[in-house]
């Protein structure tokens, strides 16, 4: 090192660049951790969600009865319990869990089990609340015409559920970015663990964390207004085109 | 236009009885304590356009709803085409793709244009080719003069349009009968018209149809008959000549002159 900071901001500048190859690869962890883990989460949250919102009519065959019940009764469990346990904790327990019985999972995966595992518990309470939120009437209609159960959630009631969950799934997915920040007691090479090594080597950790504050910031308000965007999209065209071909001139 | 595609030879010799579509016996159906339908008995025959009269909680959507299976009956059977509905889901699909339904609020998917709306049926569960389902879907918004809408979403179109959408909708599947639950007491009285005259020129094509109304002037015009449900029965079962100038039930008697005199008061025609 041939001229040492002496100040604040040329710390920062030098812990930035000498270690931008730690800072790049933690922000890859981490955005491949948020992505994978709530998306995965999603698949989780909607599955749990569907369950946990399906009914059990008497003319269902025994066996699908008794398997709908168990579904339900362990969908709960496991909602309760992600729900009532910190990220930090699950962490642990996950990693060390699957490492005890032999399974030699890598770090990162387990940062995405965890993830998932978390984001399903509360997407699921959010996907049955955007299914409830769809009039009864739309998937009655789809009925009516003989298509099945499964196809009128599929093709109809889901559709409109997913439009309305959308802002949720964004905030979803903006918490996890921030929460994969405890993964770093499993070893996992994200941001914040990079932040620690990088702030090590000078004793500079205050320089250290502003640095992936900034990193985090910047990732949090480019996505936020990504989906912003998206959703206006989503929401739809306020005109339609009226196809005059087939307009009758007798009016 | 329409053959006898499925080459089924007329099974009875009394042609000029037409066939018997639906019949319904006994058909009961309690929400718990509260018994809703008291043994239904009926039959529709084919061509038949039946209006169902009564009272506000009387069981008219209930009965109607049990005959799409939206809700299975407590007791009593119903008999499609001379066989008893099946029980399995694939069965009850299966029905219910030739027993359409025209809902009071509608339904049009939200997600969905005026022509996916339309091709929704076809597509999914007749499994049409999306030709076959197009060219349908725009012949039948044609005869309800819709067809202008095709690219609208159902936010985008006036209650007497989502209903018209809404039968060519039902239409789309080529049902052997249609069941109306009160189509146009959710519209604007200046839209009522437009619907009416729909179902109207329906009823020309021969079409099968259980109407579930309180358009008087209507179920007069356009029915062959006329049923009158009074706290879960059927008190009066008519053609509309003798229904509306000769009824059996006191009942009716006292529905009509209630009728006629908010009529006058209304002052209408
Ligand atoms: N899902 C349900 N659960 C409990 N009770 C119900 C249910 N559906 C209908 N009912 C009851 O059944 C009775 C008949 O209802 P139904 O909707 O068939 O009447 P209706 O003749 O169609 O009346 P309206 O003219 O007001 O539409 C009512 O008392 C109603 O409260
Ligand atoms: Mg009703």
């Amino acid at each position: 090192m041939e001229n040492t900071p002496t100040n604040m901001f040329e710390w920062i500048w030098l812990i930035a660049t000498q270690y931008s190859q730690l800072f790049i690869e933690g922000t890859i962890i981490t955005l491949i951790i948020s992505f994978a883990g709530t998306i995965t989460g999603f698949i989780v949250g909607f599955i749990v969600g569907i369950v946990e919102d399906s009914k059990i009519t008497p003319s269902d065959p025994l066996p699908q009865k008794i398997l709908t019940r168990c579904f339900k009764i362990i969908f709960k469990i496991y909602i309760e319990v992600f729900r009532d346990t910190p990220m930090i904790v699950q962490a642990m327990i996950v990693y060390f869990g699957i490492r005890q019985i032999g399974i030699q999972i890598d770090p990162i995966s387990a940062g995405i089990l965890v993830t998932m595992l978390n984001t399903g518990a509360y997407m699921a309470e959010t996907v049955r609340g955007g299914i409830k939120s769809i009039d009864i009437g739309q998937r009655e209609g789809a009925l009516a015409m003989g298509m099945s159960p499964i196809g009128a959630m599929i093709h109809i009631v889901l559709p409109q559920a997913f439009k309305n969950i959308i802002p949720e799934m964004a905030n979803m997915f903006l918490t996890n970015l921030k929460m994969t920040s405890v993964l770093n007691v499993i070893g996992v090479k994200e941001l914040f663990l990079q932040a620690k090594t990088a702030g090590g080597t000078y004793y500079k950790y205050f320089e250290s964390y502003l640095v992936i504050a900034a990193i985090y910031f910047v990732l949090c308000f480019l996505f936020n207004r990504i989906f912003l965007l998206i959703e206006k999209k989503m929401a739809g065209k306020k005109d339609y085109v009226l196809a005059v071909e087939y307009m009758e001139n007798n009016e | 236009m329409k053959t006898n595609e499925k080459g089924s030879k007329p099974k009875n010799e009394k042609a000029s009885k037409p066939e018997e579509i639906i019949r319904v016996e006994e058909l009961s159906k309690s929400f718990g304590e509260h018994q809703v339908l008291r043994k239904i008995d009926f039959s529709v025959k084919k061509g038949d356009v039946i209006c169902i009269l009564g009272s506000s909680g009387s069981g008219k959507s209930t009965l109607l709803r049990c005959i799409n299976q939206l809700e299975t009956q407590t007791y009593g059977k119903i008999y499609f085409e001379g066989k008893e509905l099946g029980k399995t889901q694939k069965e009850i699909n299966r029905y219910r793709s030739r027993v359409g339904m025209v809902f009071q609020s509608f339904n049009l998917f939200n997600n969905m244009t005026v022509l996916k709306n339309c091709m929704a049926g076809t597509r999914k569960v007749l499994h049409l080719s999306k030709e076959e389902a197009h060219d349908r879907a725009i012949a039948h918004l044609k005869s309800v003069g819709m067809a202008p809408f095709i690219n609208a979403y159902p936010a985008q179109l006036s209650g007497g349009q989502k209903q018209r959408v809404a039968i060519a909708r039902g239409l789309c599947m080529n049902p052997d009968v249609l069941l109306f639950d009160e189509p146009t007491s959710a519209l604007d009285p200046e839209m009522v018209g437009e619907v009416l005259n729909v179902m109207k020129s329906l009823a020309k094509t021969g079409l099968t149809m259980l109407i579930v109304t309180h358009e008087m002037g209507f179920a007069h015009d356009v029915s062959s008959r006329v049923l009158f449900m009074d706290k879960g029965y059927i008190v009066e079962d008519a053609p509309p000549e003798k229904f509306f100038t000769n009824p059996d039930s006191g009942r009716v008697k006292e529905f009509l002159s209630r009728y006629i005199q908010k009529d006058k008061e209304n002052g209408d025609e």
